[in-house]
């Protein structure tokens, strides 16, 4: 091996390598080792002067291994590899040693040890550069297609941006109808439009638009492929009602003899066995709800069958699955609501009176329950005072410690909303903190201090229920002026933080997707990645990834779909050349590979009358588990052999 | 047969010795062996003690554990306060390093403790060891029409974190071992709250500690009960001599008698009034005329 | 008012004081919650003792952190929280609200800004074993109930006494009673 020629090249990155890690003796003692032509430390090799010396250090000293040392190949790895091959050198023929976020940073006040272990780590690049060799990226190409999970608005949004650009968009919504979240809200703030104006006609686009299909009341099964390439598998359920011949007259529900409380109004209201969640419902069709069916229970009733003039129901309909091809995934699944019956002392659940920001909305909403009236719901009456109460579930370690975002808004919106309904009503808010950071916000709050709402910063302690007129009693404290205070209201509104997703864990693992200690989908980088996912040709749109506001939902959901539209506009991508590949002659067909790898990329194959393993190249991830698991040592992986990975640590123990 | 070994506080043998001979009678008929813990002290009193040395509380407490230890049994007790000092010295001294520390004062009496000793409120004896079908079984005298106000006290479920019985919030057990002797367990504003004695506010602070407890007793009068029912010797004393407290400075008229747990249960089992101590409790059992009860069959 | 609030000194170790002091017991993890505390109220919203008395649990805790150590410490505040937990169950930062008042205690007891009547428990627990004495009436009622009149306690074994009286002389337990019992 000895044509190897390595230029190591060692990082400054300003002072943050440099000033712990004395970067000049670290190329010294480099340059002594056996390969190495040249050894330089300089401030910032990612500069373009600094990429530029490693180009022509390439062509000039005809360098055919390269080793920088500087960050974690997380940024950079594709900065370098670049540069080498614009200079002509195979990428994978460049190796990085990381001496910052794994020496400079962690050892910042022992700098005379780090520069030993900076050594150590750049000594250990060396000895495996030795055994890399040249590897090809692959091209596969794009399906032009994507998968749009989840029909609330950041679903719609990305679907409506991908649609317009020209690709086919696959809409998979898991309730009857499409809205989301915002469907169930009355007005919504800071400017106060009505939720339902503003939401139905982007829905009607939805059903509408040639390059969108709809598949709600649908559920994604699995998903396998990568990026350009993914199959999913979506099961329809039986709405028993054939989708394609039910007008939405409403006849059925109509006849329907069966109440149930209606989920949409969160219990406040009822609707029908055979029932659309809300009049302006995408797509208009009715779905029975075979819990509650008579026919379904004791097979008698039928009068949906009857009255329907298209002939539409059809109790025998089946579970259906659909096949889809799409080249990407936007997730847009949002979020759920936060349990305030985990917050024992506020009595949700137990007190009549205490209610959630959510179920306001549905009680103040024109539509909803009460047809828009504000009613307490122990006795059917207009309450004369209203207690608001903050942070439920939010900014607190024994539920959620991050802050939900759109509940101190919320609560300004409806406490607004009673001052314009009852003028003499008394509205105090409960905060730690009014946060009202977006555009308009905080004048928003100005207004609503001026219609009178009173804001009480202290926590609520807890809430007593007088057992005669159901009044509730506050227990909190004036933290700015010290006071222990009991005070009665008529109704109190939980602002009840945003959690996520139930089923989160079932669309991580269909999906092999990551979640931030929140519990959210987890971004591929907080600032400078925010709707991309660790699995390539995977986006994140609206509330799934975290708590949104509609603004921010949406301004996300469009960023997602124009990430989604680089590979779809592409037509092709690039895949890692780092992957296992298989010596067919040692394996013996154990299938111990086949059955630890997480992406089902390897497979048997007859060879010469015997079973043999072999490598799907397209959905290999070169995760190298199967190298590792591999008891015949048959499969290599390129690019980590376990000759280079043994010449590393030795390398490392060597001083 | 199942054994403990009993830790048996201040409170309860040196002023409620009623409260111990029901505890004792109870444990018999159900067959639970009540071991006596020879040379056991205070607990000591996690919020008098505790407030003034933390250090010692947690030795003298080891000393404790060290006696039930050497028995080779798991200690079972009747206030929430010595089960708040020997159940949390006993999760603190699963830590090596203070276990330590503590057995090397400890040495000096030739004593250790090893760690790993489980200590048992009679309320956890009662509801895991024996269950609900075997109370049932035993219960003799259905104490129809009895209403009572359940006082939960403090420290059997607070900190959650270490009691590890569940929400502090809106505890259950006591109520529903009131309704299996056939009483009515009664709501009441505020039962929640603490009856005041705790922290050592009985001792330095007695008048706020009494306002504490006339606030409790007014919501339970306001209720309509016919007595207070705990699982704790010293909310028992707070609310049966502070009453009496209370009557005597003129703040409060009418007192609602107190009885412990296992004094409920006894009298539900037909044990006699007189045996279960009910007549050296300071406020008399006004309830026993009511429910009929004159004596008992055993 | 003597000296204004203005221009008072903050020890700025106190909180530090006070969580290495309350680590020889609590896991320090825990007690650094202390620096967590965002003055929302609840605790002081859900204390009943606050709701009859001038305790301001929240008050304190920022006083710690404000190192305002005479105030905290030698007030007769710091002894009306009768330890029920329920502020540091419902914080919502977790701060071991009860167990900092129990480790504020022990700072104020060393420094003998205990109250007399609390030494009379000390000082009945150091002599006895027990924090209140038995007197006949007790032994008596205890006997016609069918139990022994002296409890099987230190109150029977004097060689237990002893040993508990041994732990504290050498823990400085004793001493710290005695020397306030003046
Ligand atoms: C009380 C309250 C009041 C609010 N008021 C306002 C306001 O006035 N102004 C404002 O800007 N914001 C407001 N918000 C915030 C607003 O609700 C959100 O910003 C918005 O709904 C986020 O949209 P989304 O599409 O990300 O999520 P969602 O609205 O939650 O929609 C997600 C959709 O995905 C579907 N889905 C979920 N899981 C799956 C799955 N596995 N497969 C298929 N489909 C799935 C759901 O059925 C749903 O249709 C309020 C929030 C609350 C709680
Ligand atoms: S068959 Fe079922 S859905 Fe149809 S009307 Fe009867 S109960 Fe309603
Ligand atoms: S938005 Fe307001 S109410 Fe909601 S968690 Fe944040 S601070 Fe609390
Ligand atoms: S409840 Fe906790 S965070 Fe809130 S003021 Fe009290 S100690 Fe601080
Ligand atoms: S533990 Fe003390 S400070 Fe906390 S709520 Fe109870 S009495 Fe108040």
């Amino acid at each position: 091996m000895a044509d190897e020629r390595i230029g190591v090249y060692i990082c400054h990155c300003g002072t943050n390598i440099a000033g712990t890690v004395d970067v000049e003796k670290v190329a010294q003692r480099i340059a002594g080792l056996p390969n190495v032509v040249l050894a330089k430390d300089y401030k910032y090799m990612c500069s373009e002067p600094g990429q530029a010396m490693i180009k022509q250090d390439i062509r000039d000293r005809k360098l055919n291994r390269v080793i920088v040392a500087s960050c974690s190949p997380r940024m950079h790895e594709p900065t370098f590899r670049k540069a080498a091959q614009e200079a002509g050198l195979n990428p994978y023929l460049v190796e990085m040693a990381n001496i910052r976020e794994q020496c400079s940073w962690v050892h910042m006040k022992e700098p005379e040890k780090a520069t030993v272990k900076a050594i150590a780590l750049v000594a250990a690049a060396v000895a495996k550069s030795v055994f890399d060799e040249p590897l090809q990226m692959r091209e596969v190409p794009v399906t032009p297609a994507a998968l749009v999970i989840g029909g609330g608005i950041a679903g719609i949004q990305s679907s409506l941006d991908l649609a317009d650009q020209g690709f086919k968009v696959h809409l998979v919504e898991k309730t009857p109808s499409i809205g989301g979240h915002m469907a169930q809200l009355d007005k919504t703030f800071p400017t106060l439009d009505c939720s339902a104006c503003i939401l139905t006609p982007k829905m009607v686009d939805i059903s509408r638009h040639p390059n969108i299909s709809l598949l709600a009341y649908s559920e994604v099964k699995a998903i396998d492929g990568y990026i350009g390439n993914f199959k999913a598998r979506v099961l329809k359920k039986p709405r028993y009602v054939d989708e394609s011949k039910c007008t939405g007259c409403g006849l059925c529900a109509e006849k329907c003899p069966v109440n149930v409380p209606s989920e949409f109004d969160l219990g406040l209201g009822t609707r029908k066995a055979i029932y659309v969640p809300f009049p302006q419902a995408v797509p208009l069709r009715y779905t029975i709800d075979r819990e509650n069916c008579l026919y379904f229970k004791k097979n008698i009733c039928r009068a949906c069958e009857k009255f329907c003039t298209s002939g539409a129901i059809d109790f025998g309909q089946l579970p259906a699955e659909v096949e889809l091809e799409v080249g990407a995934i936007i997730i847009a699944t949002g979020y759920d609501l936060y349990d305030a019956g985990h917050k024992a002392e506020y009595g949700y659940g137990i007190y009549r009176n205490v209610i959630n920001g959510l179920e306001f909305e549905r009680l103040v909403n024109a539509s909803g329950p009460t047809s828009g009236k504000v009613l307490r719901p122990s006795d059917g009456k207009a309450p004369r005072s209203v207690a608001f109460v903050q942070c439920v579930g939010s900014r607190d370690k024994n539920a959620n410690l991050y802050c939900s975002r759109v509940c101190c808004m919320a609560s300004l919106k409806q406490a607004h909303q009673i001052k314009e309904k009852f003028p003499g009503a008394e509205v105090s808010i409960f905060y730690i903190d009014m946060r009202c950071f977006g555009k308009g916000y905080e004048e928003f709050y100005e207004r609503v201090q001026q219609e009178g709402v009173r804001f009480i910063r202290g926590r609520v302690g807890e809430i007593l229920e007088n057992p005669d007129d159901k009044n509730l009693v506050l227990r909190f404290e004036d933290t700015l002026l010290g006071e222990v205070a009991e005070r009665e209201f008529d109704l109190a509104v939980l602002a009840t933080g945003v959690i996520p997703r139930a089923d989160t864990s079932e669309l991580q693992s269909i999906l092999k997707l990551s979640r931030g200690p929140d519990g959210f989908f987890l971004e591929a980088h907080p600032k400078l990645r925010p709707v991309e996912t660790n699995i390539d040709g995977v986006f994140l749109g609206g509330a799934a990834q975290g708590p949104k506001d509609i603004p921010d939902a949406v301004a996300q959901a469009g960023a997602a779909a124009s990430r989604a539209a680089v590979p779809l506009s592409m037509g092709k991508v690039e895949l890692e050349g780092i992957i296992a590949s298989v010596d067919e002659d040692l394996c013996s067909g154990c299938r111990i590979c086949e059955s630890v790898c997480e992406y089902g990329a390897i497979k048997m194959k007859e060879k010469s009358g015997k079973q043999v393993s072999s490598v799907i190249e397209v959905l290999c991830k070169g995760c190298g588990v199967c190298g590792s698991a591999c008891p015949t040592k048959s499969i290599k992986m390129c690019h980590f052999t376990d000759d280079a990975i043994l010449a590393q640590v030795k390398a490392v123990l060597r001083d | 047969m199942k054994k403990y070994a009993f830790f048996l506080g201040c409170i309860m043998p040196l002023r409620y010795p009623g409260i111990e001979a029901a505890t004792r009678l109870v444990m018999n008929e159900f067959q639970i062996d009540l071991l006596e813990m020879n040379g056991a002290t205070c607990c000591p009193a996690p919020g008098v003690l505790g407030s003034f040395d933390l250090e010692n509380w947690l030795v003298i407490g080891a000393r404790n554990l060290s006696i039930a230890e050497q028995l080779g049994l798991d200690i079972t007790l009747t206030c929430n306060g010595c089960y708040a000092s020997l159940q949390e010295a006993s999760v603190i001294l699963n830590d090596k390093e203070r276990r330590g520390r503590v057995n090397a004062l400890l040495e000096k009496v030739k004593r250790s403790y090893g760690g790993g000793t489980q200590v048992k409120h009679v309320v956890e004896v009662l509801d895991k060891d024996v269950g609900s079908e075997t109370l049932k079984n035993h219960i003799t005298r259905q104490l129809k029409g009895l209403r009572v106000a359940a006082h939960y006290g403090c420290h059997y479920l607070k900190p959650t974190k270490i009691r590890a019985h569940g929400s502090s919030e809106r505890p259950v057990f006591l109520d529903d071992l009131v309704s299996l002797v056939g009483a009515e367990s009664v709501p009441y504003k505020d039962k929640n709250i603490c009856c005041g004695a705790g922290g050592g506010v009985r001792s330095g602070e007695p008048l706020v500690a009494l306002d504490f407890t006339l606030e409790k007793v007014q919501n339970m009068t306001a209720a309509g009960v016919d007595c207070i029912v705990t699982p704790c010797v010293f909310c028992h004393l707070q609310f049966d001599l502070g009453q009496t407290e209370l009557r005597d400075k003129g703040r409060l008229k009418e007192r609602v008698p107190v009885l412990y747990i296992t004094q409920l249960l006894g009298l539900a089992m037909g044990l006699s009034p007189e045996k279960l101590g009910l007549y050296d409790n300071s406020v008399p059992p006004a309830y026993l005329e009511r429910l009929g009860i004159t004596g008992g069959n055993k | 008012m003597k000296d204004s609030k203005a221009n008072r000194v903050p020890s700025w170790n106190l909180a530090k004081e006070v969580m290495s002091r309350g680590a020889r017991i609590y896991p320090l993890e825990d007690l650094n919650t202390l620096y967590e505390c965002v003055q929302c109220g609840t605790c002081v919203g859900s204390c009943p003792s606050g709701r009859r008395t001038a305790l301001r649990i929240r008050s304190m805790i920022r006083g710690i952190q404000m190192g305002y150590r005479e105030e905290v410490l030698d007030t007769n505040d710091l002894w009306s929280c009768t330890t029920c937990y329920t502020c540091q169950e419902r914080c919502p930062r977790d701060v071991r609200v009860t167990e900092i008042v129990k480790i504020v205690r022990n700072i104020a007891f060393e420094e003998g800004r205990a109250k007399e009547r609390h030494l009379v428990v000390a000082n009945n627990f150091i002599k006895t074993g027990h924090t209140i004495p038995l007197n006949e009436e007790g032994k008596k009622t205890r006997v016609k109930l069918g139990l022994s009149p002296v409890p099987p306690t230190s109150l029977l074994f004097p060689e237990a006494l002893a040993e508990i009286q041994e732990i504290m002389r050498t823990d400085g337990f004793y001493n710290k009673v005695i020397r306030d019992k003046k």
